[in-house]
């Protein structure tokens, strides 16, 4: 059996991270598959899913060293003019950012509940904000 | 308070129901891939840009493509779904026989605050015969004019109308009309400075564009193409902040001209000082 829902958000900041581990739970419950996988995907090429810790020094040390990888003032190729969009590419970073954090996270279900390790939270990315974002929560299994 | 001068609104969700006229607006303007957004998302980028109000700007482009992009009487209605976010501007095609009937209206029932005009996307000269009586109008309401000037991104659109030079003999005439001439007239900024610093009643606005990173674009035109000191000591008055958004988003804009080395009292002047007193809002 397959499921799938999307949910949207309106971010805040350029970079943020902000939880969907809840959401995933509740839909996880919702899906009443109790066994199989449960995948978190962006629809964005500017945003990522990840699972980290949550603490507030590790999202400031996520925000820095990414930063300092990728920074914002920097003259990227994409930053010209792109007659497909009638403005300029000035989201390179974010795409950047993108590519090394991925677009997916996938954990294990058992007995209908998602197998989160004591740490584990999974996040929205946001490397491009603040903007409508979508992401959708598949759910695989019997 | 700071004030983004140049926004259009053509993809505010609350004027952007009808998928026919989406298109219309992104066909006329050369925008593509971009979509409807809530007034929700706005208020939460003006937050993170720390942008108090944007000023929105609609297209009448009735003779030359049967339509607009963006009514006055949708950003009347932006203006009175959220007063604290936005003021806005009145457009009219000069051509059209009723110009000044729809500008009594946009100005004395609508409350709009000044006059949009696109010489190159609506196709006259500034000093064409044809404006004396628009230009007289606006004097009549003391409502000032943003002119698009210097490139057109749009397609089928001649930037020979707006080159800044052409707008001389407007200011000339007029010396009561405050006009601003959009986008520091890129790629003629040298024309632009020579205007704003000649004319009382000219201004302009950093609506560009930018290659490379904001920051480095503004910065090589506005410090080393211009003269490094030439804003800050002679039109520091004269120029005001502008985005272009959606091409360009305010936020970004904003960091540009925040990272350049001018004086504190050179961007409070930039950022806002300077269009309230083009709005006629200075106390």
């Amino acid at each position: 059996m397959v499921k799938m829902m999307e949910k949207k958000y309106i971010t805040e900041k350029e970079f943020q991270l902000i939880p969907v581990t809840q959401v995933v739970r509740d839909f996880v419950a919702e899906s009443g598959i109790q066994n199989g996988v449960v995948f978190v995907i962006t629809s964005h090429t500017t945003t990522g899913i990840t699972v980290n810790e949550n603490l507030s020094c590790l999202y400031s040390d996520i925000e820095e060293t990414l930063g300092r990888l990728i920074p914002t003032n920097y003259p990227y190729a994409h930053a010209h003019f792109l007659p497909s969009y009638g403005a300029t590419g000035g989201n390179a970073p974010g795409h950047l950012k993108s590519l090394l954090c991925g677009n997916h996270a996938v954990l294990p279900i058992k007995d209908g509940e998602i197998q989160c390790g004591f740490a584990q939270d999974i996040y929205l990315a946001e490397f491009d904000g603040p903007q409508v974002r979508r992401i959708f929560v598949q759910v695989q299994g019997e | 308070m700071v004030i983004d001068m140049h926004v259009h609104p053509g993809f505010y969700g609350e004027i952007s129901q009808d998928k026919n006229e989406i298109d219309f607006r992104k066909k006329a303007m050369g925008w593509d891939l971009m979509s409807a957004f809530p007034v929700d998302l706005t208020r939460v980028q003006m937050d993170f840009a720390g942008v108090d109000k944007l000023v929105l700007l609609p297209l009448d482009l009735t003779t030359q493509m049967k339509g607009w992009v963006v009514t006055n009487e949708e950003v009347r209605k932006m203006m009175d779904l959220a007063p604290d976010l936005f003021y806005g501007f009145a457009s009219v095609d000069p051509h059209r026989g009723d110009a000044l009937d729809v500008l009594d209206y946009a100005f004395k029932d609508l409350k709009l605050m000044g006059l949009k005009l696109n010489p190159s996307k609506q196709v006259f000269y500034p000093g064409d015969p044809m404006m004396e009586k628009i230009y007289e109008k606006c004097m009549e309401y003391n409502k000032p004019i943003m002119f698009h000037a210097g490139l057109s991104w749009e397609p089928d659109c001649q930037m020979k109308y707006s080159q800044p030079v052409n707008f001389e003999e407007v200011a000339i005439k007029y010396p009561e009309l405050r006009f601003c001439l959009a986008h520091f007239g890129w790629p003629w900024i040298h024309e632009t400075t020579a205007l704003v610093l000649k004319y009382a009643n000219v201004y302009t606005d950093t609506a560009m564009l930018y290659m490379d990173s904001p920051e480095i674009f503004l910065r090589e035109v506005l410090t080393e193409q211009l003269g490094h000191l030439w804003i800050e000591h002679n039109i520091q008055d004269k120029v005001m902040f502008g985005s272009n958004n959606p091409r360009f988003r305010t936020a970004r804009i904003k960091r540009g001209l925040e990272s350049l080395d001018w004086k504190p009292v050179t961007k409070e002047k930039v950022l806002g000082g300077n269009a309230l007193k083009f709005l006629g809002l200075e106390a």
